[in-house]
């Protein structure tokens, strides 16, 4: 069982061999391979690192326009109502302003019709209140 | 009287036969070579360089059928040897400790998984190199050499201090620790396979058919543990001579 003999030294250089063979034909290229692989998948999701946070920041950007848009249109919301809300404030004046004039000078020719008609009336009683004279006492002593 | 016939029927086929310490010698000059240790050696051989050769022919980036294969057993091996020798060192060393690891566990479960009985030699039978202790010194001394040269270009002559640190007392110890790693690596592995081996042999002596199947399946994992074993302790040992003592983390 334990006889020694030539194939110890050489199966130890046949091993020798056979490490420097499988170096060159198999660990050096797929060490290689497993290395470039590592590297490209390295290098690939840093890429698509970059391009995520790419992507955040343009939402970023695209979200801060969107709030200052929705901030605008707010403002001018505000503005066409507090115009809006001005035109029918002045229109409003106008009309009461319009209307108090109208009241006015309808109460003015009123009153000018009254005075008139006041007038004439008198008149008219004078002549009617001489036309009863002249009935009642006769027209020769009227005048 | 049926069963009686029918078991010396049995008999009249050898289907297993216990053959310890005979050897298939072959004669170089002076000396003698075990051959049927080479024959399938060179086999395990062939079968790594085929499969590498198959796995790096057409290589891609995304991997498919043999290549992705391979490139599991590579990481498998690199994580290994990351675990003993750490990040910095490994890189080196992953030829050395995979190879250990390919060709005992190649190995091992060659010399479980083919019947090797089919092919007759003159003389002893073919099995795994691993069950021959001369393969498993010469892998064990290697070990030893790989983890002096590792010491040596990594400290010089201050390697030499790890003998004596961190007391002078402990030097005997120290210097019998060099002879008994690789011979307990060595000696743990040969006694493994070969002891599986003679189980299933002596089982299948016994009774042919299906009892020996668990024990076969206990052998084809203690082969492939066998195999992580020898690489880990591989590495480890490189580790602790590249580190020293008493510096480690």
């Amino acid at each position: 069982m334990f006889d020694f003999d030539l194939t110890t030294p050489l199966m130890a250089v046949q091993f020798l061999i056979l490490t420097a063979l499988l170096n060159a034909l198999f660990y050096k290229p797929l060490t290689k391979v497993l290395d470039e692989r590592d590297s490209l998948i390295r290098n690939s999701k840093t890429g698509a690192k970059e391009k995520l946070a790419k992507a955040e920041s343009l939402v970023k950007e695209y979200e801060s326009k969107i709030a200052a848009a929705r901030k605008e249109s707010q403002s001018i919301v505000e503005k066409a109502q507090t115009e809006a809300r001005e035109v029918v404030a002045q229109k409003t004046a106008e009309a009461q302003k319009e209307v108090i004039a109208k009241r006015e000078q309808a109460t003015l020719e009123i009153q000018q019709q009254k005075e008139t008609a006041l007038a004439t009336l008198e008149q008219q009683v004078d002549s009617l209140s001489r036309q009863i004279l002249e009935k009642i006492l006769g027209p020769e002593l009227v005048k | 009287m049926e069963l009686l016939g029918s078991l010396t029927i049995l008999n009249t086929f050898t289907l297993a036969e216990l053959e310890v310490g005979e050897h298939f010698l072959w004669k170089i000059g002076n000396y003698t070579v075990h051959g049927q240790v080479f024959i399938v050696s060179w086999i395990v051989i062939g079968v790594l360089l085929i499969a590498s050769l198959a796995a790096t022919r057409n290589v891609q980036t995304v991997p498919g059928g043999v290549q992705n294969f391979m490139e599991y057993a590579l990481e498998f091996i690199r994580d290994l040897v990351k675990n003993q020798l750490g990040e910095k060192e490994y890189r080196p060393w992953v030829p050395f400790i995979g190879t250990l690891f390919l060709f005992i566990f190649v190995s091992n479960w060659g010399g479980a998984l083919i019947p090797w009985k089919l092919i007759e030699l003159p003389s002893g039978e073919l099995a795994a190199p691993t069950n021959d202790i001369n393969t498993t010194v010469a892998l064990a001394l290697l070990t030893s050499l790989a983890y002096f040269y590792a010491g040596f270009k990594k400290k010089g002559l201050g390697y030499f201090k790890k003998y004596i640190e961190p007391t002078p007392i402990l030097l005997p110890i120290a210097v019998l620790e060099d002879f008994t790693k690789p011979l307990s690596l060595s000696f743990r592995l040969f006694g493994n396979i070969l002891a599986d081996e003679l189980v299933v042999a002596v089982l299948v002596l016994l009774v042919p058919l299906f009892v020996p199947l668990p024990v076969m399946a206990l052998g084809l994992f203690t082969s492939a543990i066998q195999a992580l074993v020898f690489a880990t302790l591989a590495g480890a040992y490189i580790h602790e001579a590249l580190e020293g003592h008493g510096e480690e983390e």
